[in-house]
């Protein structure tokens, strides 16, 4: 029962990370190799926060995602005029430099050992129900106006400008937005580990999370959640089997890239009018089936 | 001193240099970034190590197989990883997820084969440093800077003089017209894999006397990516000048900040330069075309 509440609580930290990766990659097609430093932002400024000044939890959460944001920010400004292939470079600069500072500012951050003694707060239920915010966030978003310019901007940017998006901006909102998310989740990791070390927030783990976003279907919210939760729980249960996690994973996901473009679900949403023609369709093949025999 | 810190800086330069024309070779023809190349050097460089220079072998037949591992491993990259995205004529996303998958899969191939232990090259000189006029100057570094300036004229060369090269140039400018003209597209893509495969070997082996070999090895990747962005993305003059004042770039800021500061100085000069001229030094900014 312990393990499962732990897989559970890790599960929906990465999946409130994993919104935050949607947004970029699955709505407006950018690549982000730095999301997991937007994260370790979010974890040391909050536990820092909270252990240094003693300011209540809410509070360092509110303070950590908006300095994530900023940061965000600062980063995005140079790239979202350019190529989206400058957003995967400099994000990933980024992400090493952020590990490399963390290191250097040891008489804060602990250095390589890590910051200590953040209050473990953070227990399952705060967990679901922060997955289950960032999910109908995500989701709203994707609806809204702004949801369908991402979208727009993602098919044809040219064509985007011409119908009157300003795709810098778009581009701009999407990335903040994911920088708040994956912050929120370092947040979380951090409060729910009670201590933070440099070395996980590498780029693997944001191409992690990206492999995740593809697995399930890189055009659907109910695809990428689906991906993240199979693909961060399974490897929980298989603790032996760990090293060959990355490489299962790989060879899934470029047979996946290969054969099945979409991901597992295509443009398919868990949303009323997806599901009844899902069944409309099961209906038809059911009935000429019997129909033939 | 500062002779020193301008030798310093045009060693790992030149290390730079293998780096980023390799990812702008690549970045030339399919027009996306090729993420799956650090990790290319990662297995070339351990390829290697287990097969020649653990051995005893010396340092010219490790080189050679660290070439040649690395061109296999992007060929079957090309094989696995592109060519049906490419013949699908899916979007260029595609090829990004696809190269961070690879890369994925290669690091965790080495991971399994080596866990998380550090292994060195055997050392190639007796001698391993000479004093120049005050200067002290690394055999090794010297090697490096001579064999990386060969490989890049041969480069050179190939791109400019031969037919492949033309065709190769003509690939890179328009991939359907190309093919049009009766160039076989797919053919010219290996080749540029290999070719960048091979550069990816050499680097990889020479980080790896540089620095020590882990499974790791191939973030270092990023210095290519920025000496590319510094210089121009998928120029390839662009990318060695790139690289070379990244090195020196470095070397400086090891003088002033100490090691750990150098990363994050670099970053910022990156930043910086995306800021004020985002097309690079060369100036040819690939434009997606609409």
């Amino acid at each position: 029962m312990a393990l499962f509440i732990n897989v559970l609580t890790q599960v929906c930290i990465t999946l409130v990370a994993v919104c935050g990766i949607y947004v970029l990659t699955g709505l407006t097609g950018m690549f982000s190799l730095g999301s997991a430093a937007f994260m370790a932002i979010g974890a040391y400024a909050s536990g820092l926060i909270t252990i240094k000044l003693g300011l209540p939890i809410i509070v360092s959460f509110i303070l950590a995602i908006l300095m994530a944001v900023v940061v965000g920010f600062v980063i995005g400004l140079p790239v979202v005029k350019l190529r989206r292939d400058y957003i995967s470079l400099v994000t990933l600069g980024f992400g090493e430099s952020i590990a490399q500072l963390l290191i250097q500012m040891n008489y804060l951050t602990g250095g390589a050992n890590g910051l200590l003694g953040i209050p473990r707060k953070v227990k399952w239920p705060i967990a679901l129900a922060s997955a289950i915010v960032s999910i109908t966030l995500v989701a709203m978003f994707k609806r809204s106006k702004y949801g369908r310019q991402c979208i727009a901007v993602k098919s044809d940017e040219l064509a985007a400008e011409a119908m009157g998006i300003d795709s810098s901006r778009i581009k701009m909102i999407a990335f903040l937005l994911s920088c708040a998310l994956t912050a929120f989740a370092g947040c979380l990791y951090s409060f729910y580990m009670g201590y933070v070390d440099p070395g996980i927030f590498g780029w693997k783990k944001s191409a992690d999370w990206v492999i995740m976003v593809f697995f399930g279907g890189v055009n659907s919210l109910t695809g990428s959640i689906f991906g993240a939760t199979i693909l961060s729980a399974l490897p929980q249960f298989m603790r032996s089997l760990r090293d060959y996690r990355y490489v299962v994973y790989a060879v899934m996901v470029v047979l996946i890239i290969n054969f099945k473009p979409n991901g597992l679900l295509g443009e398919w949403e868990l949303t009323p009018t997806h599901i009844k023609e899902t069944f409309k369709k099961i209906k038809n093949k059911f009935n000429r089936n019997s129909k033939e025999s | 001193m500062s002779l020193q810190i301008l030798v310093n800086g045009i060693a790992t330069g030149s290390v730079y240099a293998l780096i980023a024309i390799g990812f702008a070779l690549v970045f030339n023809i399919l027009k996306f970034s090729n993420f799956s190349y650090g990790a290319t050097m990662t297995v070339s460089a351990f390829t290697a190590y287990f097969l020649v220079a653990s051995k005893g072998f010396g340092l010219i037949p490790t080189l050679l197989v660290s070439a040649t591992a690395g061109a296999i491993v992007s060929l079957f990259g090309e094989f696995v990883g592109f060519r049906r995205i490419l013949l699908n004529n899916s979007p260029t996303t595609y090829f990004f997820v696809s190269s961070i998958t690879l890369a994925t899969l290669y690091e965790g191939l080495v991971t399994i084969k080596v866990g998380a232990s550090f292994f060195r090259y055997p050392d190639f000189f007796s001698v391993s440093t000479l004093n120049f006029a005050g200067t002290v100057i690394s055999k090794s570094d010297i090697i490096m800077f001579i064999i990386s300036a060969i490989a890049l004229g041969i480069l050179a060369v190939i791109i400019q003089k031969t037919r492949i090269g033309r065709a190769l140039r003509a690939v890179s400018f328009d991939r359907e017209a190309a093919q049009l003209m009766g160039i076989n597209s797919t053919l010219i893509i290996q080749i540029t894999f290999v070719l960048s495969g091979i550069f990816a070997g050499l680097a990889g082996c020479f980080l790896g006397i540089k620095y020590t070999l882990t499974p790791t090895l191939g973030s270092l990747v990023v210095k290519g990516f920025i000496s590319s962005v510094i210089g121009g993305l998928g120029s390839l003059v662009g990318a060695v000048v790139g690289a070379m004042l990244l090195g020196i770039a470095e070397a400086i800021c090891l003088k002033i900040f100490g090691s750990g500061w150098a990363t994050i100085v670099t970053f910022a000069i990156m930043l910086l330069f995306l800021l004020i001229r985002p097309q690079g030094i060369a100036g040819s900014n690939v434009q997606e075309k609409a």
